[in-house]
């Protein structure tokens, strides 16, 4: 899978829009960038990590943005991002994964939180999937 | 799409979106903005954000602007709604993630002459005694219960354990604590992301910078504050850190639903995540929010106590020590009470990158403070100058509220894009001013080019009555979080 997401305009924030073949790329996309924006350093020599999560929210675009706030917290907290995600059930109300990470020294930049405004996830006429999310930072 | 056609001309640093603009609002929409920096907002979507915050149930009188606003979510940034308690809303992302983002002014004794000698040694002590909580430096790990004290505590609960003076609570907004603070209204989660960060300045546009009084406007309001000329000074800003941010993460993520299905409010922007202010949910929401409020004083009140470290180290045992001159939130909700057609009403005003500013005789400010209005602290840019100014009787008309900033013009992205981190310092080193970063890029989204002039946006304030000036600060060196 590759990663695939570009960076938008806003005055202070963080705008992505991400693109995916399936709901469950984007969502998986999504995570790339909202990782890469941390500019994390990885610990040396590298150390693995595993979690779990499990997700309920009212549809599929709140459910994108509660499933990277979920992610972002345990990045945060465990000081580690995540190199791979195995979707246990992919619903568009509920979510449970298995994520595969890697331990972080420290991390470049920090996101304040993953939020709501002018959320979009879309398929367009090419089947293509596509998201917009905004980060504060 | 908003124009200039659409805004009603109320003075010359007062512009009206009428009622009319668009059927769900409530009530006008204000900004507080010279016609200039007015044709300069149609630039983003902070104008249409305005509008958005004139919908939310309950607002009272307008939805204000003031003159640093910028595109944000939910509200612009610089956006302030009074939302009336008995029949309103309470809205955690009207607030922002970042709750009780915030100013600590330390004061000194001396002159910036006395002190040029140290200067160097000064900042970088204090670059190493500040951590930015990122991974790099000090890393102090609370456990659960001595952050429930601090939720609870605020900056009363650092001073209490020796990490500060009783002139720090006194001279702090709320005294440092909001007593309707309940630790039990905050998830385990928000309180983990908080075990590490007491003490630290975070990233983006926090910083800590060492200044100098550059000019004094108000001679009577300086020497009540204990500012005099080419006195030597230092200023924090920074809030609440990952706690500040989960609190407000939990709740949007709960008040989505709830705001949709059990209460059925319709809004512009499901950013604005809100229930009614007196239901259970909003209480709670009332009560986390202060918890972070807490959390952010502590933090602040952590941080003078680690540059006060760094200034005896450096400046040795004998110095006189840095006072706190006040310390003020610009990202809060508060309950306060105003006259509204003729009666009293209490509100719950939301302050989203705008600072209160109360005015002379005010019961809330400090006793010392009392015969000339709040002290209010606002930061410019990074190397640009900042403002110490006063809360007004005319500021009622924005329920005491002023600016917070400079406000962005430009992205982060176009930023770095534009300017190299490089020259940022380069053209801040050429003009005498130290420079303490951990990356250029950082220094790049923060260059003082991607920012409005934030003499501008004072001089706004100061023609609008919404706080008078009292003197302007320049910089002498730049610690600039991650």
């Amino acid at each position: 899978m590759t990663k695939q997401y570009q960076i938008l305009e806003h005055r202070a924030d963080l705008k992505i829009r991400v693109f995916g073949k399936t709901k469950e790329e984007v969502f998986l996309n999504a995570l790339f960038g909202m990782q890469d924006c941390l500019r994390p350093e990885l610990k040396k020599p590298e150390e693995k990590t595993e979690r779990e999560i499990k997700i309920k929210s009212p549809d599929l675009s709140v459910i994108l943005v509660d499933f990277l706030s979920e992610i972002l917290y345990l990045s945060q907290v465990n000081k580690e991002i995540y190199n791979d995600v195995k979707f246990l059930k992919f619903l568009d109300t509920e979510i449970e994964a298995q994520l595969f990470g890697k331990k972080v020294e420290r991390f470049g930049e920090d996101i304040k939180a993953v939020t709501y405004h002018q959320l979009d996830v879309h398929q367009r006429e090419d089947n293509i999937w596509e998201a917009t999310i905004l980060f504060d930072i | 799409m908003i124009s200039k056609f659409d805004f009603k001309k109320i003075s010359d640093y007062l512009w009206e979106i009428p009622k009319t603009f668009r059927p769900d609002m409530r009530v006008p929409a204000r900004a507080y903005v010279s016609e200039r920096m007015l044709e300069e907002s149609f630039k983003d979507k902070s104008l249409e954000q305005l509008v958005n915050v004139a919908t939310l149930p309950g607002i009272q009188k307008y939805a204000l602007a003031m003159p640093d606003m910028h595109e944000g979510y939910s509200s612009c940034i610089g956006g302030v709604a009074a939302i009336r308690t008995s029949d309103g809303i309470i809205s955690p992302g009207m607030q922002g993630y970042d709750v009780n983002c915030g100013m600590k002014l330390l004061i000194s004794e001396y002159t910036e002459k006395e002190i040029r000698p140290y200067l160097e040694k000064l900042a970088t002590v204090i670059q190493k005694e500040v951590p930015s909580g990122l991974g790099r430096g000090r890393q102090i790990k609370l456990s659960i219960e001595q952050i429930d004290k601090i939720l609870e505590g605020g900056a009363q609960r650092i001073v209490e354990q020796g990490y500060g003076e009783k002139e720090d609570i006194e001279n702090c907004e709320a005294q440092g604590r909001l007593p309707w603070a309940d630790a039990s209204a905050v998830s385990l989660q928000a309180k983990n992301r908080g075990r590490d960060q007491v003490g630290t300045l975070g990233s983006g546009n926090h910083f800590l910078e060492l200044q100098k009084v550059e000019e004094i406007f108000d001679e009577r309001v300086a020497e009540v504050f204990g500012l005099f000329k080419d006195q030597f000074v230092i200023m924090i800003h920074c809030g609440s850190r990952g706690l500040g941010h989960q609190v407000c993460t939990d709740y949007l993520r709960e008040f989505i639903p709830l705001m949709e299905k059990k209460y059925k409010i319709r809004v512009p922007d499901r950013e604005f995540a809100c229930v009614p202010f007196n239901s259970p949910e909003g209480q709670r929401a009332l009560a986390a929010s202060a918890c972070a409020a807490n959390y952010a004083w502590a933090n602040r009140q952590m941080i003078a106590y680690f540059v006060r470290k760094a200034w005896k180290s450096v400046l040795g045992e004998k110095a006189s020590p840095l006072l706190a001159l006040y310390d003020v939130a610009h990202n809060i909700i508060k309950k306060e009470k105003y006259i509204i057609d003729g009666k009293e009403i209490e509100v719950a005003v939301h302050r989203k990158g705008a600072t209160r500013a109360f005015p002379p005789g005010h019961p809330e400010i400090p006793e010392k403070y009392r015969l000339v209005g709040q002290p209010v602290l606002i930061p410019g840019s990074m190397g640009t100058a900042s403002y110490v100014l006063v809360g007004t009787k005319d500021g009622e008309a924005a329920f005491y509220s002023t600016a917070h900033g400079a406000g962005r013009t430009m992205s982060r992205h176009a930023a770095t894009r534009k300017i190299s981190g490089k020259e940022v310092v380069e053209s801040l080193e050429a003009k005498g001013i130290i420079v303490k970063c951990y990356s250029f890029r950082g220094i790049a989204e923060e260059a003082p080019t991607a920012y409005k002039n934030i003499d501008e946006v004072i001089e706004v304030v100061h023609q609008a009555k919404l706080s008078k000036k009292v003197v302007k600060l320049i910089p002498l060196a730049v610690i600039k979080g991650e």
